[in-house]
């Protein structure tokens, strides 16, 4: 339908492919998008319409693009149970509180479900250390490394 | 035991016998958390004399808690958590994504086995948000903990 040969439209698309991506992975700005592909020597308009199709579309391409860094299993979500062990083989009247987590995580598009259990200081323990780990975003600290790293 | 000098005089099958009563008498009583009398009682039946009874008992009371705990130990149950790390990280880029400025959290749980012995530990990465969410259900598995022990 094009009238051109295949090899044409395969590079073709591979240009534009590179482009796109490179500059989504860079993030460049409008002005030096827009300065890179006039250096091509392309019309006005296919410029314009370009420049259209990366901001449209670098959003998307960007997310994607971040799915190829290496990764380790990230957390979905947590279901937890309150139990008693009231008896047991080895021994009889006991009165033991543990507290079981499934523990749902994302690893490579797979899910896993892992099925642990705490007693009732560890799990105290737990929560209290990380309420540590999210306060210290709040630190002076931190915020100065994120206001001067933008 | 069969090397204790005390007892080198005692013919070793008969001492063999004696430990396996033994013990099988203490896991038994331990099992059931028998009381003194329970086990005077028990023992008065097996035809021992009184002074043998009350020394046993006094024994027996003695390591009473640590037999508890120990018994209490054994069986199965899913890995136990013993404590947690984390890594408060800065991304800024990778080779596939520049410009990323994201904080995230790499935690790690210590988890013990009881069978193996071994320590699988569980490494996870996640957001502020989602850490907020985890520890979000952590304090209410928490809460219903507390609420249990008033009822």
């Amino acid at each position: 339908k094009l009238n051109v040969g295949v090899d044409t439209v395969q590079h073709g698309v591979e240009g534009l492919t590179y482009l796109l991506t490179e500059s989504s992975k860079l993030m460049i700005s409008e002005i030096d998008f827009q300065d890179s592909i006039h250096v091509l020597g392309f019309s006005d308009e296919l410029n314009k319409l370009l420049l259209q199709l990366y901001m449209d579309n670098r959003k998307e391409i960007r997310s994607i693009l971040g799915e190829l860094t290496p990764k380790l299993p990230s957390y979905h979500s947590l279901e937890w149970r309150l139990d008693v062990q009231l008896a047991s083989r080895s021994l009889r009247q006991q009165i033991k509180p543990a507290v079981t987590i499934k523990l749902h995580l994302n690893q490579n598009e797979d899910q896993t479900a892992q099925v642990l259990q705490t007693d009732p200081s560890t799990l105290l323990h737990l929560i209290q250390q990380l309420e540590q780990a999210l306060g210290e975003m709040k630190t002076n600290h931190c915020r100065r490394i994120v206001r001067n790293m933008k | 035991i069969l090397d204790d000098p005390d007892l080198k005089d005692i013919d070793p099958t008969v001492l063999k016998h004696c430990h396996a009563a033994a013990a099988t008498c203490i896991l038994e009583a331990g099992k059931q958390k028998a009381d003194v009398s329970a086990i005077s009682t028990c023992l008065e039946d097996c035809k021992l004399d009184k002074e043998k009874i009350e020394q046993f008992c006094t024994e027996y009371q003695k390591n009473k808690d640590a037999l508890e705990i120990l018994l209490g130990s054994i069986g199965r149950s899913p890995r136990h958590i013993t404590d947690v790390s984390w890594r408060l990280e800065y991304q800024i880029k990778s080779n596939q994504l520049h410009k990323t400025y994201q904080p995230s959290y790499l935690v790690t749980l210590n988890v013990e086995n009881s069978d193996s012995g071994s320590h699988p530990d569980v490494r996870f990465t996640c957001t502020m948000e989602q850490l907020q969410d985890l520890v979000g259900k952590l304090k209410d598995a928490a809460k219903s903990l507390e609420r249990a022990t008033q009822l």
